[in-house]
C-alpha cells in the first residue's frame, strides 16, 4: 500500500520534507516482515556538510543566545555539543533538542526566536539521519531486554496453562513500573521474598491443578435445598418434625452398575427439649430404602448408606416426612422446636474401576486415557507429557538434558510402590514453574537471521511477544504450533485479526489503557464528595441538628415544623450524596473509559474517537452523575451525545476528571500534566532546581477568595514557575467544568467558570469542546505520536530511546494515512523493527560512521 | 560464610553467662531460650557482630514516614536534659528516657542538584542509601547499597532471615512515577545492589506466614519444614535452568538471571544451615489476615510482627515504609479529607499546616506504641528489647512544604545495647545522616570507613 503523500504535507508540517519524500512500502502479506524500505533523495552522505552547515546557522542565530557562547539554559550548550564526538549520550542530547523542537517548545513561543516550518524541518532531518545518525533502512531495533512476568502476565498465565484461578494480586507484592507500565524489563527486580513466593506458589499451582490418579469414581453430591417440595418454599432444609414434608430429587447417571448412596441427615433443634416426633421415609425410583422415626435433638448426624444396582438412566430419591401424634400427656415448651436436614447426600458409582472417570482437567495435562504398564513406554509417555508442558510453559521446548532431568524427577516418585504416574509428572511440573524459563521472557535470534546486523527474533520469541503483548498471557496452542512448524510469520497478519478478535484481546483495554490513561486507579482513588462539592459546612451543621433527634408522626409534639421538615429533607439529600462515588460508580467510570477502547477497536474506528466521539457508555448511576436522562440498571449501555454535550472522549471521562483530582478539589495543574504527558506527549521542560514556595499568596487578593484561574495566573508571574504552567494550566483549567467527582458545573465557589485558553502551539480554545477539536484536528500528529510511543514502550517493555525516532515517526505517518484506524496502529507496531528484530546482545549501539 | 556446629558453643555460651551472673529470666516462650543459644552461636562465629555487651542479639531497625514534618510541631522544645517533647511527639512520653530526637543531618544527595523535579521518590531513595539516584523511568537504575542491608550482607547469616522489608503501602498509582523516576525509587527502602531493591511485603499473612510457617499454630512447623523440602526439590532444578539459561544470553541482559541465581542461593544456604537455628519457633498468635482495614491496625501489626521477629531472634536488622514519599493518603479518621501531599503544600496557612502535624503525630502515636512494646518486652540478657535496638524513625525530607533536605526529622530509639545515650534532644553540627549510618554500622560490629556520602563518624548520640 501506497501512502498518499499529499495527505501527509497537509496535516504534518512539522514533518522533514525529506522525510515526506519517503516511499513507504508496506507488505501486507507474504513472509516478509514488513519493511519500510526508503529511498531517500537526499542520501546521508554527500549533502551532510552543506546541510550541517545550513542547521549551524540556524542554530546560532535561533538558540545559542541561550545555549551557546558561554550561555547554558538548561544545562544545554549546543556549540558544545556541536563539537562533540559522536556517542550515545550525544545522541540522546539531540534527541531532546529534537523533541523540543517538534513540539514547539524551542525556541520559546514568546522569546522572539522563531524557526520557520522548513527551517524547522531542516533542523530536524538532519538530526535524525545526521546528528542521531539513525539509518532509516535498518533502525536499531534497541538493545534485548530481559522481562519478568507481571503479576497479571503471570496470573493470566497460570489461568491458561493450568485451568486454575491464582490469586496473584493478594499473593505477589506489586511490581515496580518505568516508563509507566508494569512490564518493563529493566525496571523490575526480582528480591528473595517474591522468588520465595514463586516457590511456594509453584507447588501450590500444581497441587490444586493437576490431577495426580488417572481414573476417579464416579461422584455426584447434592445439598439439602437440592431436594425440592412440591411449593417453591419447601426444601430439604429445615423441615420442622410437626409438619408434613415430601421433597425429591432426580437425577441420572451414565452407565449400569453397582452404586453407593451415602445420605446424611441432621437432626437439630432447639436447646430445650421438644416431644414431637416424625415418622421419615426414604424411597428411591418409589421403593422404601429406609424408615424411621426421628426425634428431637440438640445436633445429631445420621449417616446412611446404601448400596443399589442401577440401569443407566433417571434415577430419583425422595424423603417424606409425616409428623407422628403428640401423646397425650407430652408438654410442648413455648420456642421450643425440633427439624431434619437433607444435610448431603452423595451418589458414587458405578464401582466396576472400568467405568470410572478421569478426574476434573485431566484432559489438560494427560493425553492418554490411561499411563502405560510397561516401563520403557512408561518413561517414553513421561517424556511426551512432560515436553507437551515444557512448550507451554517455557514457550518454546525444552532441550533434552533438561527434558531427561524432568522425566527423572517425575519417574522417581512414580517408581515408588503405590505411586501413581500422574503423582510423577506433577512433582516435575512444581520446578517447571518456577523455572526462569517460565517466568522471564527472554528473545532469540531466528537463525535464518542470524548474519543480520538487526536479525528478527524467531518465531517462539515472536509468539511471545505477541500474546503478552495482546492477550496479556502465554501464547495459545495455535501460536505454538506456528512457530513450531515456522510458519507463524508467514500468516502473521491473519493471527494478529485472529487474537484482536478474542476476548483475550480486552487485556489491552485493562492493562495498556489501564496504565495509560491510569484507569486501574479510579477505583481507589480517595474523593471527599461533600467537600469537593462544597456542602460539607452545611451538612456539618445539619448533622449536628438533628443528631440523635427522632421524629415520630404519632405525637404531635414531636413532629418536624415546616422549616424543620425542609432542612431535614436536605440533610438526606447530602447524606446521600456522600455516597456519589461508591464502587459500582468507580467501576462503571472505569468500564466507561475500557468500552470506548474495546469499541474504537472492535468497530476499527479511528483513535480519534478516544478524543472526540459522539457517544459514550454509562449506566444508570453515572448516567445520573452526568445528567444524561432516561438510563437504567446496573448494566453499561452505549448512548448517543446531542450536540454540544460536555460529554464525550476521555478528556471528559469520570476516570480522568477524578485520577487527576485531589481529594477535596479539582487540580488544573494535575490535569493539565496528565494531558502534556499522555495525550500531547509534548515534554516538559526542566523543572527549577529550587520551586520556591508559594507563601503568602492568598494574601495578594486581601478578604476576597481567589479563583484558582487567579491563583494560577499569579504563580505563571514568576518566570521559573511559568515555563511549565503555561502549558500545563490551560489544558487543565480548560477541564474546569468537571467538578473534583467528574460532574459538570457551571460555576465554582459562585465564580463563572473560564475554560478559554491558548496551547503553546497558539491554537486557541474557548471551552473543552474546542480543544477537543484542537486536539483531534490540528494537533492530532501530537496525539497519534503520544499514543504510538505508549504503546510501542509497552509492546516491547523498555523506554524509548533516540534511536527508535525514524520508527516512530513512520508509524505516525502511517496512523495519519489510515485515518487513525486502531487496529492499523496496532498492526504497524507488531510490524515495526522493535517488535521483530533484536539488537543482538553485546554488541553497542551502532555509531555514525560505522 | 561457612558456620561451624552450634552444639557445643551453646553450652558454654550459657555457662559463660552463668559466669557473668546475667539474670537469665527465661521466659515461657521458648523462642527466647533459642535467642540464648543464638547468642552464643554468634559469639563463636562472629565475634561482636549484632551483639551486644552482654551478649544479647542487637538489632537495628528503620521506619520512613513520608512527606516531611511540620518542624515547629515536631522538634522538642529544649535541648539538653531537661528537653521537652512538642506537641506532635506528646505519645512518646512514657518511652521518652529511651530515645534519642536528633536534629542537623541531611541528605544533600536528596536534593535537585542538576536533576530537577522528583523530590519524593529521590528523597525515599536516598533515606537509608545516601546517595543520588539516577534520574531515569527504568532503563539504568542506580542508587546505592542500603544501610540496612549493608548489614545484613555482613552479619545477617546469624539469623534465620537475614533481614526483613516491610511495608504499609500496598497501593500503586498506575502510570508513571514521580516526575522521570522509576516508581522502584518510590517504594522502596532497602536496596541490595546499587541496580536492585528489595521489595517490601505488606501483606501482614504473607510475612507471618513465611517467617513461621503457614496454617494453624500447631501446623506452622510441619508447614514449614514441608515447604523447605518443596523449595530443595525445586532449588537443584532451576538452579542448573537459569545458569543455563544465563549462559545463553548477552553481558547487558544477565541482571535479572543474577538475582533469580542469587536468591537460589540464598534460599538454598538458609536450608542448609536450617538446623543451626533449631526448631522453628511457634508465636502464640493466630496467623494473621491480609491487609487490615485502616491503617492504624496495619501499622500496628506490621510492627508486631517486627517485634516478634526480634523476640524470636528471626532477624535482626528490618525496614519499614510507612507509606511512601509523596503519599497522598487521607485520613478520614482524624477528620482530615486533603490527601497528605497537598497537605504539606500548605504554603504555610495554619489550618492547613495543622491537619499536617495532626497525620505527623498519628505517625508518631503508631511508633510510641511499638517502642512500648518493645520497651515491655524482656531480652535475654535481662534488658528490655528496646534496650538491645537501634531505632531510625524519619525521612529524607525536612519541610514538606518547601522540600527542605536538611536538619531532617530524626528520631533514633533505643540504647543499642548500651551504645547510645538516650533521654534527650541533640542538636549536632550540620552534618550528613550518612554519618549518623556510619556509627550504626560500628556499633553493630559491621565497621566501614565511610557510606553514602559520609563525612565522618556521628559521635554525639
Amino acid at each position: 500500500m501506497f501512502y498518499n503523500l499529499a495527505l501527509l504535507s497537509r496535516n504534518c508540517t512539522q514533518l522533514a520534507p525529506a522525510f515526506l519524500a519517503l516511499i513507504l512500502i508496506v507488505a501486507s502479506s507474504g513472509p516478509e516482515v514488513v519493511q519500510a524500505q526508503s529511498t531517500t533523495t537526499q542520501a546521508a552522505s554527500s549533502d551532510t556538510a552543506t546541510q550541517r552547515d545550513a542547521v549551524v546557522k540556524l542554530l546560532k542565530s535561533n538558540c545559542f543566545d541561550c545555549h551557546g557562547n558561554g550561555e547554558s539554559e538548561g544545562s544545554l550548550q549546543l556549540d558544545k555539543l556541536l563539537e562533540q564526538t559522536d556517542t550515545p549520550e550525544s545522541r540522546s542530547r539531540w534527541w531532546k533538542v529534537l523533541s523540543n523542537v517538534r513540539a514547539g517548545t524551542m525556541p520559546p513561543p514568546d522569546s522572539g526566536y522563531v524557526l520557520a516550518g522548513d527551517e524547522a524541518a531542516t533542523v530536524l532531518e538532519w538530526l535524525k539521519y545526521s546528528a542521531m545518525a539513525i539509518d532509516p533502512l535498518q533502525p536499531d531495533p534497541g538493545r534485548p531486554t530481559v522481562r519478568r512476568l507481571s503479576r497479571r502476565e503471570y496470573a493470566n498465565s497460570i489461568r491458561d496453562l493450568m485451568g486454575i484461578d491464582y490469586n496473584a494480586d493478594v499473593m505477589f507484592p506489586p511490581d515496580d513500573s518505568g516508563y509507566g507500565f508494569d512490564n518493563i524489563g529493566d525496571a523490575q527486580s526480582l528480591s528473595l521474598m517474591i522468588l520465595e513466593k514463586y516457590l511456594t506458589a509453584a507447588k501450590e499451582i500444581v497441587d490444586k491443578a493437576v490431577p495426580t490418579v488417572c481414573k476417579v469414581i464416579p461422584r455426584q453430591g447434592f445439598k439439602s435445598t437440592d431436594f425440592r417440595g412440591s411449593s417453591k418454599s419447601r426444601n430439604g432444609d429445615n423441615m420442622r418434625l410437626d409438619k408434613t414434608h415430601n421433597v425429591s430429587r432426580k437425577f441420572s447417571v451414565d452407565e449400569d452398575g453397582t452404586y453407593q448412596v451415602a445420605i446424611e441427615l441432621k437432626q437439630h433443634g432447639s436447646f430445650q427439649f421438644n416431644p414431637q416426633r416424625t415418622h421419615l421415609k426414604i424411597e428411591l425410583d418409589g421403593d422404601t430404602l429406609h424408615e424411621a422415626e426421628y426425634g428431637w435433638d440438640e445436633s445429631k448426624r445420621n449417616k446412611l448408606s446404601f448400596t443399589v444396582d442401577w440401569q443407566a438412566g433417571e434415577h430419583e430419591l425422595r424423603f417424606i416426612l409425616e409428623p407422628l401424634k403428640l401423646p397425650a400427656e407430652a408438654k410442648v415448651e413455648a420456642d421450643s422446636y425440633a427439624e431434619v436436614d437433607v444435610e448431603a447426600v452423595a451418589v458414587e458409582g458405578p464401582s466396576d474401576r472400568a467405568k470410572w472417570k478421569h478426574p476434573a482437567g485431566y484432559e489438560r495435562f494427560f493425553d492418554r486415557d490411561e499411563p502405560p504398564t510397561e516401563v520403557t513406554e512408561l518413561r517414553e509417555y513421561a517424556s511426551q507429557t512432560l515436553r507437551r508442558f515444557a512448550l507451554r510453559t517455557f514457550r518454546r521446548p525444552a532441550d533434552e538434558s533438561t527434558l531427561n532431568k524432568l522425566v527423572d524427577l517425575a519417574e522417581q516418585i512414580y517408581s515408588q510402590p503405590n505411586a501413581t504416574f500422574e503423582a510423577g509428572i506433577a512433582h516435575a511440573m512444581i520446578p517447571m514453574l518456577a523455572s526462569p524459563r517460565f517466568l522471564f521472557r527472554t528473545d532469540k535470534i531466528d537463525p535464518t537471521s542470524a548474519g543480520e546486523k538487526y536479525p528478527l527474533i524467531d518465531e517462539f520469541s515472536l509468539a511471545t511477544r505477541l500474546s503478552y503483548f495482546l492477550w496479556s498471557t502465554t501464547p495459545d496452542d495455535e501460536l505454538l504450533k506456528l512457530a513450531e512448524a515456522k510458519q507463524l510469520r508467514e500468516n502473521l497478519d491473519q493471527q494478529i485479526k485472529r487474537m484482536l478478535n478474542d476476548p483475550r484481546s480486552n487485556s489491552l483495554a485493562e492493562n495498556f489503557v489501564g496504565q495509560w490513561l491510569r484507569t486501574r486507579d479510579v477505583s481507589k482513588t480517595s474523593i471527599d464528595p461533600l467537600e469537593a462539592l462544597g456542602l460539607q459546612p452545611e451538612y456539618d451543621e445539619l448533622r449536628a441538628e438533628f443528631r440523635g433527634r427522632q421524629f415520630r408522626t404519632k405525637s404531635p409534639s414531636e413532629m418536624p415544623t415546616k422549616e424543620e421538615a425542609k432542612r431535614l429533607a436536605r440533610f438526606q439529600e447530602l447524606y446521600e450524596k456522600r455516597t456519589l462515588l461508591d464502587a459500582e460508580t468507580r467501576s462503571a467510570m472505569r468500564r466507561e473509559t475500557e468500552l470506548l477502547f474495546e469499541t474504537i477497536f472492535r468497530e476499527n474506528r479511528s483513535l480519534l474517537d478516544m478524543i472526540n466521539p459522539n457517544f459514550t457508555f454509562v449506566n444508570e448511576k453515572l448516567a445520573a452523575l452526568y445528567d444524561i436522562p432516561g438510563i437504567d440498571g446496573k448494566e453499561m449501555q452505549r448512548v448517543e451525545l446531542p450536540a454540544g454535550s460536555p460529554r464525550g472522549g476521555i478528556l471528559a471521562q469520570g476516570t480522568m476528571l477524578v485520577v487527576t483530582s485531589n481529594p477535596t478539589r479539582t487540580s488544573p495543574v494535575k490535569r493539565g500534566l496528565f494531558v502534556l504527558e499522555n495525550i500531547l506527549g509534548t515534554p516538559t521542560p526542566p523543572a527549577p532546581p529550587n520551586v520556591p514556595a508559594l507563601e503568602d499568596s492568598a494574601g495578594k487578593f486581601g478578604d476576597r477568595t481567589p479563583s484558582i484561574r487567579e491563583v494560577l495566573a499569579l504563580h505563571r508571574e514568576s518566570a521559573l514557575c511559568s515555563s511549565c504552567h503555561s502549558r500545563m494550566d490551560p489544558l487543565g483549567l480548560a477541564l474546569e467544568n468537571f467538578n473534583a467527582l467528574g460532574m459538570y458545573r457551571d460555576a465554582d465557589n459562585g465564580q463563572p467558570i473560564d475554560a478559554a485558553g491558548q496551547l503553546i502551539t497558539g491554537e486557541k480554545f474557548k471551552n473543552l469542546q474546542e480543544l477537543k477539536q484542537v486536539i483531534a484536528g490540528p494537533r492530532r500528529a501530537d496525539f497519534y505520536r503520544c499514543f504510538i510511543q505508549k504503546l510501542m514502550i509497552y509492546a516491547v517493555g523498555r523506554g524509548l530511546e533516540y534511536y527508535d525516532e525514524h520508527v516512530i515517526d513512520e508509524l505516525v505517518l502511517a496512523a495519519e494515512n489510515n485515518d487513525g484506524r486502531l487496529k492499523s496502529i496496532v498492526h504497524d507496531v507488531i510490524m515495526s523493527a522493535p517488535f521483530q528484530r533484536l539488537r543482538p546482545s553485546d554488541s553497542p549501539s551502532t555509531l555514525a560512521g560505522e | 560464610m561457612k558456620q561451624p556446629s552450634t552444639n557445643s558453643n551453646t553450652l558454654s555460651r550459657r555457662n559463660l553467662l552463668r559466669g557473668l551472673g546475667v539474670a537469665l529470666a527465661l521466659p515461657a516462650f521458648e523462642s527466647l531460650q533459642r535467642g540464648v543459644v543464638r547468642a552464643a552461636t554468634i559469639e563463636s562465629i562472629a565475634g561482636t557482630g549484632a551483639t551486644t555487651a552482654s551478649g544479647a542479639p542487637l538489632r537495628m531497625a528503620f521506619m520512613s514516614i513520608p512527606n516531611g514534618v511540620q518542624q515547629a510541631h515536631w522538634f522538642p522544645t529544649k535541648t539538653g536534659n531537661d528537653w521537652q517533647l512538642n506537641e506532635t511527639m506528646a505519645p512518646l512520653e512514657s518511652v521518652k528516657q529511651d530515645l534519642q530526637v536528633v536534629a542537623g543531618l541531611d541528605h544533600e544527595n536528596a536534593t535537585a542538584g542538576p536533576d530537577g523535579a522528583g523530590d519524593h521518590a529521590r528523597a525515599n531513595a536516598t533515606f537509608l542509601t545516601g546517595a543520588r539516584a539516577r534520574k531515569t523511568a527504568g532503563s539504568d537504575i542506580h542508587v546505592g547499597v542500603s544501610v540496612d542491608q549493608l548489614a545484613a550482607q555482613k552479619v545477617g547469616d546469624i539469623t534465620r532471615f537475614r533481614s526483613l522489608e516491610l511495608s504499609c503501602d500496598a497501593i500503586r498509582n498506575a502510570g508513571s512515577c514521580d516526575s522521570g523516576y522509576a516508581c522502584a525509587y518510590q517504594y522502596n527502602l532497602a536496596w541490595s545492589s546499587p541496580s536492585t531493591p528489595v521489595t517490601p511485603d505488606a501483606n501482614p499473612r504473607s510475612v507471618f506466614e513465611r517467617l513461621f510457617g503457614a496454617g494453624k499454630p500447631d501446623e506452622r512447623r510441619k508447614n514449614y519444614a514441608l515447604r523447605q523440602s518443596t523449595q530443595r526439590s525445586i532449588l537443584d532444578f532451576v538452579l542448573e535452568d537459569a545458569a543455563n539459561m544465563q549462559r545463553e544470553l548477552g553481558q547487558q541482559d544477565r541482571r535479572k538471571l543474577d538475582e533469580y541465581l542469587e536468591g537460589v542461593r540464598d534460599i538454598e544456604q538458609r536450608i542448609a544451615t536450617a538446623d543451626r537455628f533449631g526448631q522453628i519457633p511457634n508465636p502464640a498468635m493466630p496467623t494473621p489476615d491480609g491487609v487490615p482495614p485502616t491503617l492504624a491496625e496495619h501499622i500496628d501489626i506490621m510492627y508486631d510482627l517486627l517485634t516478634l521477629s526480634f523476640q524470636t531472634d528471626t532477624t535482626r536488622i528490618a525496614t519499614l515504609l510507612l507509606a511512601y514519599d509523596g503519599s497522598n493518603r487521607t485520613f478520614p479518621e482524624l477528620g482530615i479529607s486533603e490527601g497528605h501531599h497537598h497537605l504539606t503544600h500548605n504554603q504555610n496557612v495554619d489550618e492547613l499546616a495543622k491537619k499536617v502535624a495532626k497525620i505527623d503525630q498519628f505517625y508518631i502515636t503508631r511508633f510510641a506504641r511499638f517502642l512500648q512494646k518493645l520497651k515491655d518486652t524482656p531480652d535475654v540478657d535481662g534488658n528490655s528489647l528496646l534496650h538491645n535496638c537501634m531505632i531510625v524513625y524519619g525521612g529524607a525530607i525536612a519541610d514538606g512544604n518547601r522540600h527542605t533536605h536538611s536538619n531532617l526529622p530524626v528520631i533514633l530509639a533505643g540504647n543499642g545495647g548500651g551504645k547510645l545515650n538516650t533521654g534527650r534532644f541533640v542538636e549536632v553540627p550540620s552534618q550528613p545522616m550518612s554519618n549518623l549510618f556510619v556509627t550504626m554500622l560500628d556499633h553493630f560490629g559491621v565497621a566501614v570507613d565511610s557510606f553514602g556520602d559520609s563525612n565522618g563518624r556521628l559521635n554525639l548520640i
